[in-house]
């Protein structure tokens, strides 16, 4: 390449690279100006800002912060139960996630793209009703109790567990896959040698954050009368017993920071 | 001459397994040194310790007079501008094309903000192209760099490496994911380029034929320890037996 040609090129190059910096900083400024009429109309506009005032935020803080120790001893028995409901919950959604995956996995899916589209779509109702309207139509078959909180769970949990799950089949490695076809192995096999100890490290992570979502939920299944921490929440919401309220968030914190703690050396142990 | 890196009594490793064990050598401004040895000798912990992407226990590293060792982080960061890398597997970025790739050669002299945005002068940009031109591939400048041939992509890493304009080059394993012709290929072009812009090399490499055939120095190492150093002639069946402790075929 010569001066000249080399210098027609550069020029070339920078206004090409000039063009594309231009529309990310449009795409930007659209990005930006959006956010900011959101906030405006959502925000600003919506807002009874008289009624907020430095004093009635310290008051609302102020009363979170009066403990009421005396709901102590009524944690324990909702806490285990919580936890018990989103553990069954969280192997009940899996147990249900695990076809949703294979079908929904578009280069294992067995029969093309009906069965990718049925997958597909069992995926998306689980998540897109929420899980106290999955808890409503649970009590309406079961009737009140624990075991609609959980199957609600149970049914709002595969959304998210299979997708990932047929989400990272579709990114493993071909390699192996080629590996055991050539020795071969039969479709099932391929699954399991090739498939299943790649994405074991994503099933594993993506439970165990799903068992701590499902903590939290359980805490607010107490609204359709499904057991847990939540119905004590409620309760105390009920009585507008502020300090009560704060002690079971903060045994619902307690719970969520104990799981944290149990899934680090779980993701450590397996992966 | 002064030497342009000195390494004396080098040592590195964890706790539990000493992967260095005492290896020094002395590297002029015209040479191109070929470290040979078997896998797991320490070939690539000796190149990573010159630039510290691997911490060295003890030792000096002794790059144009400066010991390296007792940089803090930030001067240390300025120095390896100077010393331009070449990788076993190219360490490109995939999905940036391959003039992005080059220009992150220049990412040392370019401030955070301008390279977020991607403002490289149009210095380094000609700069880029030139030297795209010059390993063969003006063609490609568009391209991502997940679209080229592992030769191409060896390219690119070269390119990125000599955009820093670098006063030493630290090559791993060039051509252990090529195939032999384009091996050959590349080994011709790093020696030319060496050449070129008279940047002294220090490339590890475990074919022996290809070491042999475009170093001008040989060092041997076998288990962290300095077995061999001596001219290709030099490098006979017993310096091999030596090395690799087995027969030679």
């Amino acid at each position: 390449m010569n001066a000249a040609t080399l210098a027609l090129r550069v020029e070339d190059i920078e206004a090409g690279r000039k063009r594309t910096r231009r529309l990310r900083f449009l795409a930007y400024a659209v990005i930006l100006i959006a956010v900011a009429w959101s906030i405006e109309v959502i925000v600003v506009r919506d807002t009874d800002w008289s009624r907020i005032t430095l004093a009635s935020l310290l008051d609302s803080a102020h009363r979170f912060t009066q403990l009421d120790t005396s709901v102590v001893p009524e944690l324990w028995e909702p806490a285990l139960e919580t936890v018990v409901m989103a553990t069954l919950a969280t192997v009940l959604g899996l147990i249900m996630s695990i076809p949703v995956a294979w079908l929904g996995a578009a280069n294992i899916t067995p029969f093309g793209k009906a069965s990718y589209a049925v997958g597909r779509f069992l995926m998306t109702m689980s998540r897109s009703v929420h899980e106290i309207v999955w808890g409503l139509i649970f009590v309406s078959a079961v009737g009140l109790g624990a075991l609609a909180g959980v199957l609600a769970m149970a049914v709002r949990s595969i959304g998210f567990i299979s997708k990932t799950i047929a989400e990272a089949i579709e990114d493993v490695d071909p390699k192996p896959l080629e590996a055991i076809r050539a020795t071969g192995g039969t479709k099932f096999q391929i699954l399991w040698f090739a498939i299943l100890p790649q994405i074991i490290p994503v099933f594993v992570g993506n439970m165990i954050f799903e068992w701590d979502i499902n903590i939290r939920r359980s805490t607010i299944m107490g609204l359709v009368g499904a057991g847990g921490l939540g119905l004590l929440l409620f309760r105390q919401m009920a009585m507008s017993n502020y300090g009560g309220i704060a002690v079971v968030i903060l045994a619902v914190l307690v719970l969520i920071i104990l799981g944290e703690i149990a899934s680090h050396y779980a993701r450590r142990a397996v992966i | 001459m002064q030497a342009v890196l000195e390494v004396k009594d080098l040592h590195a490793g964890y706790a539990e397994r000493e992967i260095l064990k005492g290896v020094s050598f002395t590297l002029g401004p015209d040479d191109f040194f070929a470290v040979i040895g078997p896998s797991g000798a320490g070939k690539s912990t000796l190149i990573r310790c010159v630039n510290r992407l691997v911490e060295p226990k003890s030792g000096q590293v002794l790059f144009n007079g400066v010991d390296l060792l007792k940089l803090s982080y930030s001067e240390m960061r300025l120095q390896r501008r100077n010393i331009g890398m070449i990788f076993q597997e190219f360490n490109l970025i995939e999905r940036l094309s391959v003039m992005d790739n080059v220009l992150t050669g220049r990412l040392g002299y370019t401030g955070t903000l301008r390279s977020i945005l991607r403002m490289y002068t149009k210095d380094d940009i000609a700069q880029a192209l030139r030297l795209l031109d010059r390993v063969g591939l003006s063609e490609h400048v568009d391209k991502r760099a997940d679209r080229l041939s592992g030769g191409q992509r060896q390219r690119v890493g070269i390119a990125r490496a000599l955009i820093q304009n670098p006063k030493l080059l630290l090559v791993d394993e060039p051509t252990s994911s090529l195939d032999p012709k384009i091996s050959r290929e590349v080994m011709t072009l790093i020696r030319e380029i060496a050449a070129e812009f008279h940047i002294p090399v220090l490339c590890n490499i475990h074919d022996v034929d290809l070491a042999c055939d475009f170093c001008t120095r040989v060092i041997g190492l076998q288990d962290g320890i300095k077995k061999f150093e001596g001219t290709p002639a030099e490098l006979d069946k017993a310096a091999l037996q030596d090395i690799y402790a087995m027969e030679v075929l």
